[in-house]
This record gives structure tokens, C-alpha cells and sequence, in this order.
């Protein structure tokens, strides 16, 4: 909202030195953001007032004059101008040299310069309205017209911001930051705030009185919807512009003028924030009914948007149809048409939610809507009413008013709030002198009176629509008007009752921190939705899926029940720029299933696991070397996360893997997890070109972090242990497992054998068909003496041996 | 002949001292003590001594040859320790070898910097689900029934729960304070917490705007506690992040959970508070709302508002991450990009 300090001053009277930018200031801090601070008068630098004196024929262009232009104490310049109005003795806007203006009113502002124009000097510009951003204000009415200001008492010379008083301060204020205070919505609201920062008075708007007078016919069929109704039906009035200072306020806030009587509505409403219309007396037919609209019944707004209304809009009637869809916008039959005498005025409350539904429902939210959407107070029709009846005297001082009524079905709620001073003072931190809070409160409207330590506040009607109503609101207008800054930031206090020990949240960290640095993998962040495509690519039966109503695209409405479909979608987008690379990533997945309730037994919500899944992605030729990596990052896992050992097993395949490379992940005996090699098929279908991924994911909520670390300390051996490598034939399905368990049979006291890890495994040209040969290292030693060299070798024999004759080993030489 | 001794050992435990390579040391031995050595030399010449004096002389050079030798072989390991086994061409420019490079998210790094420093201060995590029913995510945090943000054009609702009453109509959480509800609900004041979290808005993305964000919430609530202890608590947070005290304000600022609400601005890292374009001229940057849990946030929590108050900021995470490290587009965050999430290693 754009506010102007020269209205402002109406209200309340600002000091001729008041600092603007501490103005600026203290409402940011204390009341609205103000976004922008513009001087008015310094957009027109440079533009003055000249007089024409003669127009003669360019020499060169048909469509160009030389003005002879008076611009002061009777200089006179030559200015080439292909405008369609000159003529002599007509003022106009001179564009000095070094002046800015908005050529042919389009792009950026361009500084004018003496130049020639087809052969003739030309001192400065005169300019159209639109050079000089004046179009609201003088409307060209055919194609070059030229800015006329022979209207204006202003010698030439004169700047033209001192002819057309444009001497302003307009403040942006950041309409979000007002949308919890209806009352700041218009300029006497601003005013207020001032005045209680700065301890000014503020004007009042004393109340009209109708006198004695015939009533107009009004009837609120709805008095929840429009608790007040105020018609007065005004004779004498006519179509015709409205005076300059009244057209130049309303365009410095942003709107356009159009005529008086539709100036003086808005020009009421930008001043109380109270949306008022005007309707053609001789169009209404009988009286006004404020009723609800008719199931399918037509409307035309002023804005040539044809509606069919809803039962749920209200609308206001005459004894025939709908004129006007109520707190939104009046119809285009009935409202001030060319011809308008009579005029039939409406002041009126409309409840917040109804017009909000209605202008919502046909994409027409306007200025009016969006003051009634947050909740005006019934009473800011008198000021209203007062103001537009005093601006309709001063335009059209033969009007009278010939009916009036004002029908109010409801009562505004009257609050008060009592405040214990003790309270406010611990709140606080400090206690404020009581005469500061009364003063403070009393300027914003609060009635305030202390007894007994109880300030007892009654909230003024403009506030009490929903902003103020309890103690905590009462603390907030206090600390505000006297400055948050002006509280000195009090420590925050601890009491120690031991240390914070959050084991899940703890072993989370842990986990992804391993990830990251022990084993280089990158965490990444992806949607909660995901494309259709990696879902049928990798999970084409899933079941328990939930969808979002209103998707960010039409392919992406399912929310994730697992991670690997956007992690797939990461591999795809990653291949590109790199050959290897490991990634993983942390976030809830979500079920149609097993709906729990955490607070509230009829509050239901879904199944929602936090889920862990990565993926080490390199060249397809190295998959095994993939799988076993990403099988050494889960086994380790446990060890640096001090979490339950996790253990796989080979069972069913999940969907998206390779048949022969996967694992089922357990932890205790519950389901953790899966590990797999991402099958061919999938991985296309996720758009995938060359690179081969195995995946892990594993779901958090089943991992048991433990209470403390648990590595044991084992005695150092006296004497060193020796590693001793065999290779031996195996057939090729002989699982790695079975060869070790089978080895370690051979662990006793009298073979020395420690431990048995596997080294390699090969299948080449050397290794018969059907076989495979695999390394593995035996850990041969004893605790107290050094063994010998055929000790060593008669332990490894025994293995061998027994390797031999349990599954078929061959010795290889 | 005893001078001529003396002098040449004195000499030459110079000489051996100062050799700079095993070669010099190599030329003085053999100057030394090779075939025509200077002490082979004065060996040659003991026949020519009187028969009296040759023992006690051969003595004597015999103890100067052996003092020599030692030297010389103490020298020797001293220069071998010296000595490099790589060439002097070496080039010590070249770059090293990084480790393998894995990391966490820029935006996961802000939050666990963030978490230590508020565990610091004895405040626990707390972290929730992320879909919420309307109850949670509107009602409990004093939302009007018919607040802007309930519409779709806002909130993600959940297809097949996007009807009935407010206890049922399921959305992605469009913000974290509803979950500070559940945490109220479920501890005893009292409380002393952070909770940080993605949520979600319906919303057309920008360079500045995404649809799916993290915030980071931090909730004090006892009893008679201040509002400016709050203060205390925005400082910690910046100069955790930024590394030095960054001045910072509370101005008035409207949310429906809390009452007296405040935007809190920081002074602009760009400029020092200058103004520029950053900061639209005004040198401060909005970075949090923050303030007092209103008193029907509290009652929904189940607390005694009269008893009871508190502070609470709402950080956005995503926008401190862009403000550190000068990243200019939030949509980065939820790319999986590598070769942008390989700058914060």
C-alpha cells in the first residue's frame, strides 16, 4: 500500500522537520514494514512550466513545429515538438536539458540534451503526459496530445512540481506485514500509529448526522453476512472530474481517478479504509435488499465479468435483481453511469470470510475485497459515511440528501482486557512507568484505567475484530510503542539436569557421517514426489501408494515410498558430468498403511519410516567391484555407528535388482533392508545410459543404536602371528561362506589357526571349466611360543586337507 | 715431528668438520690416509728416525691416524643422515593427492554446525513426520478456519485425505511449528529444543523460492521468561554461523502462532549495513520470524499461558546456506548436482 505523507498530515500534525527516514524507521520497527521511501517532487526535476508563444512550420518535417516557448522571466527558446494540440498561449511541460523523462512513455527514463532534430536546435522537450508519468492525471485523449497546463495558476518558469504541488513523501508499505491490522488498510489508521509513536494529536472525524429525514428502504436478509447497512439516497450531483488535489492524491496512492463520484469512494476508502459504493438512484428500483444470490443467478461487474452466482455470494438487490456482488464490486448496470444525477450511497459492513470465499470463487479480489477479507470493525462506517457526506458537500454544494437509513443488525463485541502490571513486568523484563503505558495506550485508542496494580484496557472497535483480545496482545502494543530495541536482551538461564542423550538422533548423525567420510559418499536432497518413470522402472507392483491432489506435474503426483526412485533419477543426471561416484541420501518415506495416532486418538496419520539409501555407481565392467564395496561400507557400518550388527542373507529379489546380486539386510531377526546390483532393466527405464549402480536401502526406524560403545580390549600376543596365503580350485558355485565356515572347522588348539579371510577369487584360461580359484589367508599362531616353520606349513596342510576332503578343494601350485 | 702432528690434526678436524658431501669427506681421507696420505707420508718417514724415539712416534702418529679415522666415519654417518635419496629436480609444486571425496549436504552441515551449538546450550532435537493433518499444521497454531495458507495454492494435501474434517485432511507439512505442538504435548515443561526439518509449499519455484525448503526451529518455554532472552538465543545462532557477532534487530512481525511476533533482520554481510542492492538499500536482511508462542498455541500444548511463555525462531535454513556461501539459487539444493554439492566438501 502506497501511503502519502501530505494526507497523512490531515490527520495528524507532523513537525515541518521530521526526520523521514527515522519515520520510516520506527513504523518498520514498531508497526508495518515500510519498503520504500520516494521523494514525489524529485521525479520531476527539471520539468518546468513553459508557455508557448508562437508555433511556427518545421523547414524540414511535416509533422514537427517550433514552439517558441517563454520557459521564465520571458526567456524564450526555441523546442521542436510534434504535438497535435500546440498552440499559442497554451502552458505545457518543458523537459529542460538534463531533465529524465520516459520516451514516447516507453523504457528507461532518458536524459534530455540540446540537440538538433532534422536540422533545427531544440532547447529541451515538451512532453506528453506519458513522458512524465502524468497520464493518470491528464489523460492523452488522441495520439501526441501534449501535456496542457493552462489551467494551473503557475508562471512560466515555474518547476512543475511547485505548479502541480507534487511536493510529497510517499511511503511503500509492505502490504504482508499488515494483514493481521484491518485498521491500517487507509491513511487515517497510518495517521494513528504516528501520532502514538511520536505523541501527536490525532484529528477526529466527528459523526454525521442525517437530521430529520425520510428513510431510505433498506433490508438485511442476512445479518450475519452484513451486520450493517448504511443507503443514502443524494440528489444533485453529476457526472463531471474531480477537483486536481483530489485526482493528484488518489494517483499518488495508486489509483487511477475517473470521474467525481467514483473518486470520492475511493478516495474515502483509501483515507478510513472503509469501502464504500456509489449506485445510479434512478437504476435501483424500489429499495436495497442485502440477501444471498440466487443458485445460478446473473450478474454483470463493473468490470464487464459476467458471472453466475453461487447461494453462497451475497449481493445486493433492488426490488428487481442483483446491482452490486457485496464487498466485491458493483454491477455495471446500476453503478454511476454518464448520466447520473442521483446517486444512491452505501456505507456498509460485510463479513470477512463470505467475501473472501466470493471473490476467490471468481478470481475477483479488489481493493474493496481485500480491506473486508481481514475483518473491518462495523463502526468504521461513521467515519466513513462522515467523510464521503463532507467530500460530496464540498464537490456538489447543491446536493441534498433525500432519504437515508442506517440498519445495523448487530453490535460490535466490546473488550476488555485486564492486565496484572506484576505480569507485564516479568514479560518484559522491566517495568515501564505507568503513565507511559497509559499515554502509549491511550494514543493508539485504548481506554486505559489502573486499580489495584490491573490495568484494565477496553480495546478500541478497529482492533478488536480478531488483532487484540487477550494480555499477550496488550504486552505487544506496550513493547512495541515503547521500542523493542529499548529491551535489554536478558540471558538465558540453565538448569542442569544431565546431559541431552539421544540415541537415535545421535546414531542418525553417525550413520550419515560415516557415509560421508569414511566411506566418500556424497549426501544429496531430493522431492518428496516422484516421476512416474523411475517408479515403473523400478517398483512396477508397489503397493500403499499415496498421492499428493495437487501435484507439482501431472507425472509426479506419488510421494515416496522409497528413496532409490530419486536416487536413480541423481545416477542419470550425474553421469554425465562424472565416470564414478557414490551417493546417498536421508529422508521419511510414506505408506498407505498402519495409520497411527501420536496426540490425538482422531488424528490419523500414515506410516511414514525414515529411510537410508545410497548408491555406488561406476563402469558396468566393474559391477563386482561395485558389489562388494557397497557390501563392505553396510558391514562395517555397525562397527562406527555403535549400532546393532546388520547381517544379510540371500532372499527374495527386490524388484529393481539383478537376480543373482542381492542381499537381504537384518538386523537382530527384522527386515533393515536390501542391498542389490541395479538390474539392466530398470536402469534403462530410469534413463540411465552406461553407468552400473548397486543400491542400499535401509530403513532407519529398525536400526537399535546401542547404549554405549562396545569394542572389548583382547591381550596383545607375545609372539607374532603369521599370515599364510593358499589357493585353492573350488567348484564355481561353492559359496565364499561355506569355504570359511568349513576351514574354520579346523580352529583347535593343536592347528594353530587363527582366522581365515578371504583374499581373491579368479576364473581364467589357467582354471578348469566349472571351477574357480580362491586365495584366501590363513592367520596361523599360538599365544606363547613362536612357531616353527613346519608347524606353520602342517597347519595350512591340515586345512587344505580337510578343505579337500569336506567340498572337493583342489590344491593349486 | 710432535708439532708437525699436532698441527695437522687440528687442521685437518677442521677440514672434516666442514665437509659439505660424502665425496669431500672422501678426497680428505685420502689426502689423509690413501697411499701418498699426509699420515702415510709421516709413517714412511719413521725409519728415517733415530732408533730412541721411533716407538713412542709411531705411537703417536698411530693415535693421530685413528683419531682421524673416527672422525672421519662419525662424519660420514652424519652427511649419510643428510643425505636425500630424491633427486634436487624434484618438484614440490605439484598438487597432492586429495582423499576420496564424499560430504554432507551444505544444508545438512549449517544444521549439525547449528545442532552443536545448541546442544551446547542443553537443548535436545526433536524431529517428526513429515505429513501432518490440517489440526496440526493450521488449528493448534491459532489459524483463522479460513487463513490464505490452508488453500492448495499453499499446502501439498494428500490425495484421498484432502476432505472432511480438520483431523483428517492429511498435507505435507507446510511448516515445522505444528510438530512443536506434538513435542509440548508429549514432554513435561520445561522445554529447551530444536527442531530442524524439510517442509513443503505449493508454490511456483524461483531462484528464490522452492517447493520443498528446511527449517530450523528453536523453542525455550518456562516460566516468566522474557521476550528478549530471544535475542540472546538469534545471536548465538549467527555468530555460530558466521563465525564473528553480527548485529542484529526485531521488528513488528505478524504470524498467527505467536503474539507479539517479530521479523528478525540482520545487518547485511554485503554491504556492513551500508545498503545496497541486496538488502533493497536498507542494510538489514529478514532472515527469521521469531516470538512469543501465542497463549492458544500454548493452551493447544496444553500449558497454562498465564504460567508459561516462551521463545521460538523459525530459521530457513536454505536461505542462511545461500547467505554464507553466496549460493544464488535455492533450486541447487534439492538438484542432486554433484558438481554443486562437491563445492561444500
Amino acid at each position: 500500500m502506497k501511503v502519502s505523507l501530505n494526507w497523512i498530515k490531515d490527520y495528524v500534525p507532523l513537525p515541518e522537520d521530521m526526520d523521514l527516514k527515522s519515520l520510516a524507521y520506527e513504523l518498520t520497527m514498531s508497526t508495518v514494514e515500510v519498503e520504500g521511501v520516494t521523494d514525489l517532487a524529485a521525479s520531476f526535476d527539471g520539468l518546468i512550466v513553459g508557455e508557448i508563444k508562437e508555433v511556427l512550420p518545421h523547414p524540414n518535417a511535416d509533422k514537427l513545429r517550433i514552439c517558441r516557448t517563454d520557459i521564465g522571466g520571458g526567456e524564450i527558446r526555441e523546442i521542436v515538438c510534434g504535438g497535435s494540440n500546440l498552440a499559442p498561449g497554451m502552458k505545457v511541460v518543458v523537459a529542460k536539458p538534463g531533465a529524465f523523462v520516459r520516451w514516447h512513455g516507453e523504457g528507461e527514463p532518458v536524459e534530455i540534451k540540446e540537440a538538433k532534430l532534422r536540422g533545427v536546435l531544440s532547447y529541451g522537450m515538451i512532453c506528453a503526459s506519458s513522458e512524465t508519468g502524468l497520464s493518470d492525471l491528464f489523460p492523452e485523449k488522441e495520439e501526441a496530445e501534449i501535456t496542457d497546463l493552462s489551467a494551473f495558476d503557475a508562471a512560466p518558469g515555474t518547476p512543475v512540481a511547485d505548479a502541480l504541488d507534487l511536493h510529497d513523501i510517499l511511503l511503500e508499505i509492505d502490504n504482508k506485514s499488515m494483514t493481521n491490522r484491518p485498521d491500517l488498510w487507509g491513511h487515517y489508521g497510518i495517521a494513528r500509529e504516528i501520532a502514538a509513536l511520536y505523541e501527536l494529536p490525532l484529528k477526529e472525524i466527528r459523526p454525521f448526522d442525517a437530521g430529520d429525514i425520510k428513510s431510505f428502504p433498506v433490508q438485511i436478509e442476512d445479518p450475519e453476512r452484513c451486520p450493517r447497512y448504511i443507503g443514502a439516497e443524494l440528489d444533485g450531483v453529476a457526472v463531471k472530474p474531480s477537483p486536481f488535489w483530489m485526482q493528484s492524491r488518489l494517483w499518488r496512492v495508486g489509483q487511477r481517478p475517473i470521474n467525481a463520484l467514483v473518486d470520492i469512494t475511493n478516495y474515502v476508502m483509501m483515507a478510513v479504509g472503509q469501502p464504500t459504493h456509489a449506485f445510479d438512484a434512478d437504476n435501483i428500483k424500489g429499495g436495497i435488499t442485502v440477501r444471498r444470490a440466487g443458485a445460478g443467478e446473473k450478474l454483470l461487474l463493473l468490470n464487464d465479468k459476467s458471472l453466475e452466482l453461487s447461494e453462497d455470494d451475497l449481493v445486493i438487490a433492488d426490488d428487481k435483481e442483483a446491482v452490486a456482488l457485496a464487498g466485491v464490486m458493483g454491477g455495471a448496470l446500476d453503478s454511476i453511469l454518464d448520466k447520473t444525477t442521483r446517486v444512491i450511497l452505501e456505507v456498509a459492513n460485510f463479513e470477512a470470510s463470505g467475501v473472501r470465499r466470493t471473490a476467490l470463487r471468481y478470481d475477483n479480489r479488489t481493493e474493496a475485497s481485500s480491506r473486508y477479507e481481514k475483518a473491518v470493525d462495523i463502526e468504521r462506517c461513521d467515519p466513513a459515511l462522515s467523510m464521503a457526506m463532507d467530500l460530496f458537500r464540498e464537490l456538489y454544494p447543491e446536493m441534498k440528501v433525500t432519504a437515508f437509513t442506517d440498519l445495523q443488525k448487530k453490535q460490535s463485541t466490546v473488550k476488555t482486557v485486564d492486565v496484572e502490571l506484576d505480569w507485564l513486568a516479568r514479560r518484559l523484563g522491566m517495568r515501564l512507568p505507568e503513565e507511559k503505558i497509559k499515554k502509549k495506550l491511550s494514543l493508539l485508542g485504548f481506554a486505559v484505567s489502573i486499580e489495584n496494580d490491573i490495568l484494565s484496557v477496553k480495546v478500541p472497535s478497529w482492533r478488536a475484530t480478531g488483532d487484540v483480545s487477550m494480555k499477550a496482545d496488550i504486552m505487544e502494543e506496550v513493547a512495541r510503542m515503547y521500542g523493542y530495541e529499548n529491551f535489554e536482551p536478558t540471558p538465558i538461564t540453565t538448569s542442569f539436569t544431565g546431559a541431552v542423550n539421544q540415541r537415535e538422533t545421535d546414531l542418525l548423525r553417525r550413520i550419515k557421517e560415516y557415509l560421508a567420510f569414511r566411506c566418500n559418499m556424497q549426501e544429496i536432497f531430493t522431492y518428496p514426489w516422484m516421476n512416474d518413470r523411475e517408479v515403473e522402472a523400478l517398483f512396477p507392483d508397489q503397493k500403499d501408494v499415496l498421492f499428493l491432489s495437487t501435484p507439482p506435474a501431472p507425472n509426479e503426483s506419488r510421494i515416496r515410498f522409497s528413496l532409490l526412485p530419486n536416487l536413480c533419477r541423481a545416477i542419470g543426471e550425474n553421469e554425465r558430468y562424472f565416470d564414478e561416484f557414490s551417493i546417498f541420501e536421508e529422508a521419511e518415506v510414506f505408506f498407505d498403511r498402519d495409520y497411527s495416532h501420536p496426540n490425538d486418538e482422531t488424528e490419523a496419520l500414515p506410516c511414514q519410516p525414515r529411510h537410508i539409501a545410497g548408491a555406488v555407481v561406476g563402469a558396468s565392467d566393474q559391477v563386482v567391484v561395485l558389489f562388494r564395496r557397497m557390501k563392505g561400507i553396510l558391514s562395517e557400518m555397525a562397527k562406527y555407528t555403535h549400532m546393532e550388527e546388520l547381517r544379510f542373507e540371500k532372499r527374495e529379489a527386490p524388484s529393481w535388482a539383478d537376480p543373482n546380486a542381492h542381499l537381504t539386510i537384518l538386523t537382530g531377526d527384522r527386515l533393515a533392508g536390501h542391498m542389490g546390483v541395479l538390474k539392466k532393466k530398470a536402469s534403462l527405464g530410469c534413463g540411465i545410459k552406461e553407468a552400473a549402480a548397486v543400491l542400499f536401502e535401509l530403513n532407519f526406524d529398525e536400526l537399535i543404536p546401542l547404549k554405549s560403545r562396545t569394542n572389548t580390549f583382547t591381550h596383545l600376543t607375545e609372539v607374532p602371528w603369521t599370515e599364510y596365503d593358499v589357493s585353492m580350485l573350488f567348484d564355481r558355485d561353492t559359496k565364499w561362506e561355506t569355504i570359511r565356515e568349513t576351514a574354520l572347522k579346523k580352529k583347535n588348539a593343536e592347528s594353530f589357526l587363527q582366522e581365515v579371510d578371504f583374499v581373491d577369487e579368479y576364473t581364467g584360461a589357467q582354471i578348469p571349466a566349472g571351477k574357480k580359484s580362491v586365495t584366501m589367508r590363513l592367520t596361523i599362531g599360538a599365544n606363547e611360543k613362536t612357531l616353527t616353520s613346519e608347524q606353520i606349513e602342517g597347519c595350512a596342510k591340515t586345512v587344505m586337507k580337510f578343505l579337500t576332503k569336506q567340498i572337493g578343494a583342489e590344491a593349486r601350485f | 715431528m710432535k708439532e708437525r702432528l699436532e698441527k695437522l690434526l687440528e687442521q685437518h678436524n677442521e677440514r672434516i668438520k666442514n665437509a659439505v658431501s660424502l665425496e669431500k669427506l672422501q678426497e680428505l681421507k685420502s689426502n689423509l690416509l690413501g697411499k701418498q696420505g699426509e699420515i702415510t707420508e709421516l709413517l714412511k718417514e719413521i725409519p728415517k728416525m733415530e732408533a730412541s724415539l721411533r716407538p713412542e712416534l709411531g705411537k703417536a702418529i698411530n693415535q693421530a691416524k685413528n683419531r682421524l679415522s673416527e672422525l672421519i666415519e662419525e662424519k660420514r654417518e652424519e652427511l649419510k643422515l643428510k643425505a636425500s635419496e630424491i633427486p634436487e629436480t624434484f618438484d614440490c609444486t605439484v598438487p597432492g593427492i586429495a582423499p576420496p571425496a564424499g560430504g554432507l549436504h551444505p544444508i545438512t552441515q549449517m544444521r549439525y554446525d547449528l545442532d552443536d551449538a545448541f546442544r551446547s546450550m542443553g537443548f535436545e532435537i526433536y524431529q517428526e513426520d513429515d505429513i501432518t493433518s490440517e489440526l496440526y499444521a493450521f488449528d493448534k497454531l491459532n489459524f483463522p478456519p479460513n487463513h490464505p495458507a490452508r488453500e492448495s495454492m499453499d499446502t501439498y494435501w494428500i490425495k484421498d485425505h484432502d476432505e472432511g474434517a480438520v483431523n483428517e485432511k492429511l498435507c505435507l507439512r507446510p511448516h515445522l511449528t505444528g510438530g512443536s505442538v506434538r513435542y509440548m504435548q508429549t514432554h513435561k515443561p520445561p522445554y529447551r529444543f530444536i527442531y530442524p526439518g524439510r517442509v513443503y509449499r505449493n508454490e511456483t519455484t524461483d531462484s528464490h523460492h522452492e517447493r520443498a525448503f528446511f527449517q530450523y526451529e528453536a523453542l525455550i518455554v518456562d516460566k516468566d521468561l522474557t521476550y528478549t532472552a530471544g535475542k540472546v538465543m538469534i545471536r548465538s545462532i549467527l555468530s555460530k554461523v558466521f563465525g564473528r557477532d553480527i548485529p542484529v534487530r526485531m521488528r513488528a512481525g505478524f504470524f498467527p502462532f505467536v503474539e507479539p511476533g517479530f521479523e528478525i533482520d540482520m545487518q547485511c554481510q554485503i554491504c556492513g549495513g551500508k545498503g545496497c542492492s541486496v538488502c533493497k538499500q536498507v542494510g538489514w536482511i529478514e532472515i527469521m520470524p521469531g516470538g512469543t508462542p501465542h497463549p492458544n498455541v500454548l493452551k493447544a500444548a496444553g500449558l497454562d499461558p498465564d504460567e508459561y511463555t516462551g521463545f521460538y525462531v523459525n530459521i530457513g535454513l536454505d536461505r542462511l546456506v545461500m547467505m554464507r556461501y553466496g549460493v544464488d539459487d535455492v533450486r541447487l539444493f534439492h538438484s542432486a548436482d554433484l558438481r554443486f554439492l562437491k563445492q561444500f566438501h
